[in-house]
């Protein structure tokens, strides 16, 4: 390395943009998924009525490429290259951030993997206009219901290790104490998207509607 | 001494840069205040086994034996620490000596580190005060500064964070916590920020900070407390912000 470098170079672009599209717009689609999601929680009308808002926007298909399905297979792929370039070694030392790191290589290729097929079954099968009962269909699989509780907590904890990670490596925390409000931070995310994850699965697997009151 | 104790160290060698690892066992009479360069040392004396086979001594590297000097870093019972305060009586024997396994091996416990001393080069990481005339004394630093970058000169590249790191190994070839580290302890220097965006702009080469991924290993091994994470950070923002910056209005 003798020259003397006048801007930075692909390999660091290519990096911070793993690390931003984790958040905008792969982490921001997710919480927007759960939202709209969880109005199978208020009950299937209004499940169905959210879905067709969302399934008939403007521009949708290239809303859903260039927001969603593009940024989530660059995170994805961009993410295994890094994994195959690190080595864990949590094993000899057992710390929190060095557990952290390698749960985070493990939840990001469950969620990846399991993203895949639930794209497959709700967007590709149902060809972009999946129901409520072509979820509550789904799921009296087992095999299905256990993946979807999988995914959901993979997902959930990827994207609260990745808020730490992205402040932290960001430098919008910087100093100790802030780094461990952004821990903080990304536990309570995860653990929230992780609760309302499940809620939303229970939620088609028992028919079961604990805000329909509204409606009573 | 009635029921003379003893300590048993079991050592990872390895006769050249080549040469296939073998481990040898040996055995030596306890002493008070034991630290693990002495058992080096009593072991270069008689040169024995502990099953009695003539061998040779140890090689190894250390100099100040007081925690400043760097050299003498390896893996203590797979650990990465230095031997000079590693305290016999609070290690688990048989005590296993390793040389680090991010470094090339020289002999034994001795590796090349090489590559730090590369990756400084590759920053610039040194403050330059020569001109062509007298260019006077430069601008002071102010105490809250000071404060801030004393502990980051404190770092003696024993490449302990190196070696701790998941992102430094064969394939990946990470500067490491405590190149960047260095970068913002000179560009934090009034002189040395002259250069700050040349240190900046190599911190983003491959191999720089972006390969950092947070396992925040490096802060937990560092023998001189520096805080390592909070450099990486730092110098996280300056360099994101050159790259936005720097791309949009130069």
């Amino acid at each position: 390395m003798s020259r003397t470098a006048t801007q930075p170079e692909t390999d660091y672009f290519l990096r911070k943009l793993h690390s931003l599209t984790g958040i905008i717009p792969v982490g921001a689609f997710l919480a927007e998924h759960f939202w709209s999601n969880s109005y199978a929680l208020v009950g299937r009308v209004e499940y169905d009525a959210k879905s067709l808002e969302l399934q008939t926007i403007p521009f949708r298909v290239a809303v859903e490429w260039l927001f969603i399905f593009l940024p989530m297979l660059y995170h994805g792929a961009y993410g295994i290259y890094i994994w195959l370039h690190g080595k864990s070694n949590v094993s000899a030392y057992p710390w929190v951030g060095n557990w952290l790191y390698t749960t985070q290589r493990y939840t990001g290729l469950i969620a990846f993997a399991y993203i895949g097929w639930h794209l497959y079954t709700e967007r590709w099968l149902t060809h972009g206009r999946s129901t409520y009962a072509d979820v509550a269909d789904l799921l009296q699989n087992p095999y299905a219901l256990t993946f979807m509780f999988v995914g959901v907590i993979a997902s959930s904890f990827h994207l609260g290790v990745g808020i730490w990670n992205f402040l932290c490596k960001w430098g919008l925390a910087a100093t100790a104490k802030a780094q461990r409000a952004a821990g903080a931070l990304g536990a309570m995310v995860g653990f929230a998207f992780s609760m309302v994850g499940v809620l939303i699965v229970l939620s088609f697997w028992l028919n079961w509607h604990p805000f329909d009151f509204y409606l009573k | 001494m009635p029921d003379a104790k003893e300590v048993i160290l079991r050592i990872k060698r390895q006769v050249s840069p080549k040469g296939t690892p073998y481990w040898e066992e040996f055995a030596l009479p306890w002493r008070p205040a034991m630290n693990v360069i002495i058992c080096l040392r009593d072991i270069a004396e008689t040169a024995v086994t502990r099953d009695g086979k003539k061998t040779t001594p140890i090689s190894y590297d250390s100099n100040c034996l007081e925690e400043v000097c760097g050299s003498c870093a390896m893996l203590i019972n797979g650990k990465a620490r230095m031997a000079c305060s590693a305290l016999v009586d609070k290690l688990e024997q048989p005590i296993r000596l390793e040389p680090f396994s991010k470094f090339p091996v020289v002999r034994d416990l001795a590796v090349d580190r090489q590559f730090m001393f590369e990756s400084l080069k590759r920053v610039k990481g040194w403050i330059p005060i020569d001109g062509t005339y007298d260019l006077g004394e430069g601008p002071r630093m102010a105490p809250e500064t000071q404060e801030k970058a004393y502990p980051l000169s404190r770092c003696i590249s024993c490449g302990s964070c190196l070696e701790v790191c998941p992102q430094v190994n064969h394939h990946n070839k990470f500067i490491g916590a405590a190149i960047v580290s260095q970068v913002r302890l000179f560009n934090m220097h009034p002189t040395g920020a002259m250069h700050a965006k040349e240190r900046i702009l190599a911190l983003m080469e491959p191999g720089g900070i972006q390969d950092c991924a947070n396992a925040q290993n490096c802060v937990k091994a560092c023998p001189k407390d520096i805080p390592l994470t909070e450099s990486l950070a730092e110098m996280n923002r300056q360099a994101w912000k050159q790259a936005l910056v720097g791309w949009l209005i130069g």
